[in-house]
């Protein structure tokens, strides 16, 4: 029998009142949840086979779960699921060879919350917008080059001429919006993470790490990016605990 | 917003879950053990999900 590690806290209260707050919650399979102590630090655990750490729904979402319900009274880590160690005593050795690396990872996330922001467009119907693309741009993609007498291979380059221009008009749309994201962001203390250009649709993926108290701060700033931007969709999910936020890979 | 609009920010939102629970967060090499089951599309219910109606509607028609 292994041990499953959902995440690390901060060791803020007593050993009882850990105790206290891990009764009344269940792991995966409705396992009892255990800790394993370090000084001030500690790795919420339960008993589990190997074989057991099936990530299917019930698993995968009381995994989640718990970890959700603790990040809502401590500081903590999320740990990724499944990680499971042969003891106690294993876990404890990993807590005391990775003590400092743990605790500047608490000390960066405590007391905040993690956001995720994605932002989708239809780009067919941004082409038509000239402040975006450009007046020269929109006549091309209005009126495709291309002569009757065009070899196949002109009206080739021709098109991807056409997809050029509109990835690369896209793509400073794009960052004008992610410093307009990242400037509005600031008054509330957000630190973003940007991906651009996921897909077709969807431009921007950002992560945001902010302060609790000021998660509705947070929540206007996109309110007023949605108004600003209407052709734009704006799909804000949180508050989650910082998953996306954990700079620490232990061996 | 109708149900069908409800679920469908539902899947957007467990897609979100898994993401983070499976991908993210301290990772411990060497000691992972995962067997992927058929994960089917829930709702955690515990997520906030601030979108504009036009956005659901567009996601309800499967445009994204």
């Amino acid at each position: 029998m292994g041990k499953m590690i959902y995440s690390i806290i901060k060791a803020s209260e007593e050993p009882t009142q850990i105790t206290e707050v891990l009764s009344g919650l269940r792991g995966i399979s409705g396992a009892n949840l255990e800790f394993v102590q370090c000084a001030d630090i500690i790795a919420v655990t339960c008993s589990a086979e190997r074989k057991e750490v099936v990530a299917d729904r019930s698993n995968t979402l009381d995994y989640a779960g718990v970890i959700d319900e603790l990040s809502k009274t401590c500081t903590l880590l999320p740990v990724r699921f499944g990680s499971v160690m042969e003891s106690e005593d294993d876990i404890l050795k990993m807590l005391e060879r990775n003590y400092q690396g743990i605790q500047n990872n608490l000390d960066k996330v405590e007391g905040k919350v993690e956001f995720g922001l994605k932002v989708f467009c239809d780009t067919e119907k941004l082409k038509s917008r000239p402040e975006i693309f450009g007046e020269e741009n929109i006549k091309i993609f209005d009126k495709p080059p291309g002569r009757q007498n065009n070899s196949v291979y002109l009206d080739y380059v021709n098109k991807k001429l056409i997809e050029y221009r509109i990835e690369e008009a896209l793509l400073l749309f794009v960052n004008s919006v992610i410093k307009e994201i990242t400037d509005c962001c600031i008054s509330v203390g957000a630190n973003g993470k940007f991906r651009k250009m996921v897909n077709q649709n969807n431009i921007i993926d950002a992560l945001f790490l902010v302060e609790r108290s000021k998660t509705n701060g947070l929540i206007g700033v996109v309110k007023e990016l949605q108004v600003k931007y209407p052709d734009l969709d704006f799909i804000l999910t949180g508050p989650w605990p910082p998953y996306n936020f954990v700079d620490i890979t232990i061996s | 917003m109708n149900e069908n609009v409800i679920d469908r920010s539902r899947d957007i939102t467990i897609l979100e879950v898994l993401d983070r629970v499976l991908n993210k967060g301290v990772i411990l090499t060497g000691d992972i053990v995962i067997s992927v089951a058929d994960v089917d599309l829930i709702y955690l219910g515990v997520k906030l999900m601030l979108s504009s109606v036009e956005t659901m509607e567009k996601l309800k028609a499967g445009k994204h």
